[in-house]
């Protein structure tokens, strides 16, 4: 029997992706609040999001996740930003078709594919946070194919 | 005869109305009649009971659209002991089986003794008698033990009355709810609320517990709530994602779903040592893991092939099975009680439905029609699946019978209800 035990990159990844995300009281039209928070309580930042004048989201097909060239000609043109953004968050989310559970591991392959393109254009891999939403968080809550592909995404969001 | 003390355990209800209320559609292709005969009461004993009591018993046979029942204007006679019982009577008006019964009172402390017969009227015979003894405020359980009883002796299947669901309801955007009820829909409690999702619940199999997921500290989180006490723990597994909590069927370990760095693979979760074991690692999704009714496989969703198709491990050899390979999209599996067959979400030309298929046969049956039907669920007994659908942009739940292919709904009267787990049986 094996037993897992955290890979080195695990730790490296666990200990980035441990900050999570809530949003707090205080949010203004074009500046919106938010608290980062480690998952055992320890550690507490703030950051203004950033505003870009960029579409802040990537679509992909049903029950895919790689990035097709328009959507890396839109991570492109965020690339200026991103480098200079302190956290970059990439959302990932599914439309509802097929089951919950895969498609929060759907939504966090779509995330990782954007983080990945990223990473190869020399961003770092450190102040990027990865979450899925699978399909727990639609945009659009109708059951046709126009829906469905604006909720198949990964949205950016830099702080 | 079968004597019966009821303990009054009774669950606090947080909400007064139901919320789920189920509606036959279509009631099962061989329906057999059943006359429900208002029992007989003992002078000095409140009258309603007799007629509570035969009524609790009728709504529970015909919650599922499995039996038809006669209208107790069309009968001919009251009868509530055998003495005044005549087959002839039933025979003449299309009846299969009666029920009929008597209570009286055991004392002045309000406990009953509540007697009951089931004849099957064809074969001219008493197929069951029995007794419970119990209090005025447990008329409700009385009714589903009698209940269990008869269908176990019509059916030869496990009686399911006092069974449970539990579901997740969205009620507007940013509300999340997970909740149990009866399996009736009768006393909804809500056990958690949250603005961000949750997903996935699941019981312990002694019933004093739920797994399910939260979002609430911004990623997927696996929590374990007690019933009775309400506290909840996270298992701080720690991954980037951490869900599909199932209990394991000696409820001592847990399996679940962690993805430390984008790779989602099923570990074992055991509950006294907060160790965890991996199961599968490959660079594929592995997800959606459930027990076989003997602890000895899981079966779990993985795109290994370029497609979710379900697949089973033992999880002593670790060696794996794929099991389903006809269509792009098999995935969340789970095992009947028997384990010998699967049900599990079924793509088909973009149409999402509940299927089923025995694990000793290629043919996979489809059962449901609609087209975005998820997260199914079996009764204990195995003859009847919950599963979550859509109608416009509310979510419902559906029901369906294997045996007779009756058909029901669970409509929700505010907002969505979608993944319902079935309860364990009471043992």
């Amino acid at each position: 029997m094996r037993r897992l035990f955290m890979e080195p990159i695990g730790i490296f990844i666990l200990a980035m992706l441990c900050q999570v995300y809530s949003c707090a009281s205080n949010v203004s039209d074009s500046v919106e609040r938010i608290q980062y928070a480690s998952v055992a309580g320890e550690e507490y930042l703030q950051g203004d999001k950033l505003d870009t004048n960029l579409d802040d989201k990537v679509y992909f097909d049903f029950d895919k996740s790689t990035l097709d060239a328009e959507d890396k000609n839109l991570l492109e043109q965020y690339l200026p930003a991103i480098k200079k953004a302190k956290i970059v968050r990439l959302e990932g989310h599914c439309d509802e078709r097929g089951t919950r559970e895969y498609n929060l591991a759907l939504g966090e392959r779509r995330a990782l594919e954007v983080r990945d393109f990223l990473v190869v254009k020399g961003v770092s891999g450190k102040k990027i946070r990865v979450v899925s939403f699978g399909e727990e968080k639609p945009l659009k809550s109708a059951s046709n194919e126009k829906a469905w592909a604006e909720n198949r995404r990964v949205e950016i969001s830099l702080y | 005869m079968i004597r019966f003390f009821l303990l009054s355990i009774m669950l606090v209800s947080n909400s007064i109305f139901s919320i789920l209320e189920i509606e036959i559609l279509k009631g099962s292709d061989n329906l057999s009649k059943i006359a429900f005969v208002p029992f007989g009461i003992e002078d000095g004993v409140e009258e309603d009971y007799g007629e509570q009591i035969s009524q609790n018993i009728e709504k529970n046979m015909l919650l599922f659209g499995e039996f038809e029942n006669l209208d107790k204007n069309e009968m001919l006679s009251y009868p509530s002991s055998e003495d005044d019982f005549f087959y002839r009577d039933w025979k003449v008006l299309g009846v299969d089986y009666s029920v009929i019964g008597r209570v009286n009172s055991v004392n002045a402390l309000g406990n009953l003794n509540i007697s009951y017969s089931l004849f099957n009227i064809n074969r001219r015979i008493k197929i069951l008698e029995g007794e419970i003894v119990g209090g005025e405020d447990n008329i409700e359980d009385i009714s589903k033990i009698i209940s269990n009883r008869i269908y176990e002796q019509i059916t030869g299947l496990r009686g399911i009355f006092d069974t449970k669901l539990a579901y997740v309801i969205n009620s507007d955007v940013d509300t999340y709810q997970i909740c149990i009820s009866d399996i009736d829909g009768k006393n909804e409690q809500i056990l958690f609320t949250s603005k961000s999702p949750i997903m996935s619940p699941d019981w312990s199999p002694d019933r004093k517990k739920i797994a399910y997921v939260s979002f609430e500290n911004g990623l997927a989180e696996i929590f374990i709530q007690d019933l009775k006490s309400g506290d909840r723990d996270s298992i701080q597994a720690l991954g980037m994602t951490n869900s599909a909590p199932v209990w394991s069927p000696d409820g001592k370990s847990l399996a679940l779903v962690v993805s430390f760095s984008g790779n989602p693979d099923i570990f074992l979760y055991s509950i006294s040592n907060k160790r965890l074991i991996r199961l599968t690692n490959h660079y594929g999704i592995d997800t959606e893991p459930s027990w076989s009714p003997d602890s000895k496989k899981i079966i779990f969703t993985s795109d290994r092939s370029g497609s979710p198709q379900l697949y089973e491990i033992n999880t002593k050899s670790k060696r794996k099975k794929r099991l389903t390979r006809d269509g792009n999209y098999n995935a969340r599996g789970r095992y009947f009680p028997d384990g010998k067959s699967i049900f599990f979400v079924h793509g088909n030309d973009g149409n999402f439905q509940i299927a089923i298929k025995k694990l000793s046969s290629r043919y996979i049956e489809t059962l449901t029609s609609t087209s975005l039907d998820e997260s199914p669920t079996i009764s204990p007994n195995g003859n009847i699946i919950i599963y979550a659908t859509k109608d416009g942009s509310n979510g419902y739940l559906g029901g369906i019978t294997l045996d007779g292919k009756a058909r029901f709904s669970l409509p929700v009267k505010n907002g969505s209800v979608r993944e319902p787990a079935w309860s364990p049986l009471i043992n």
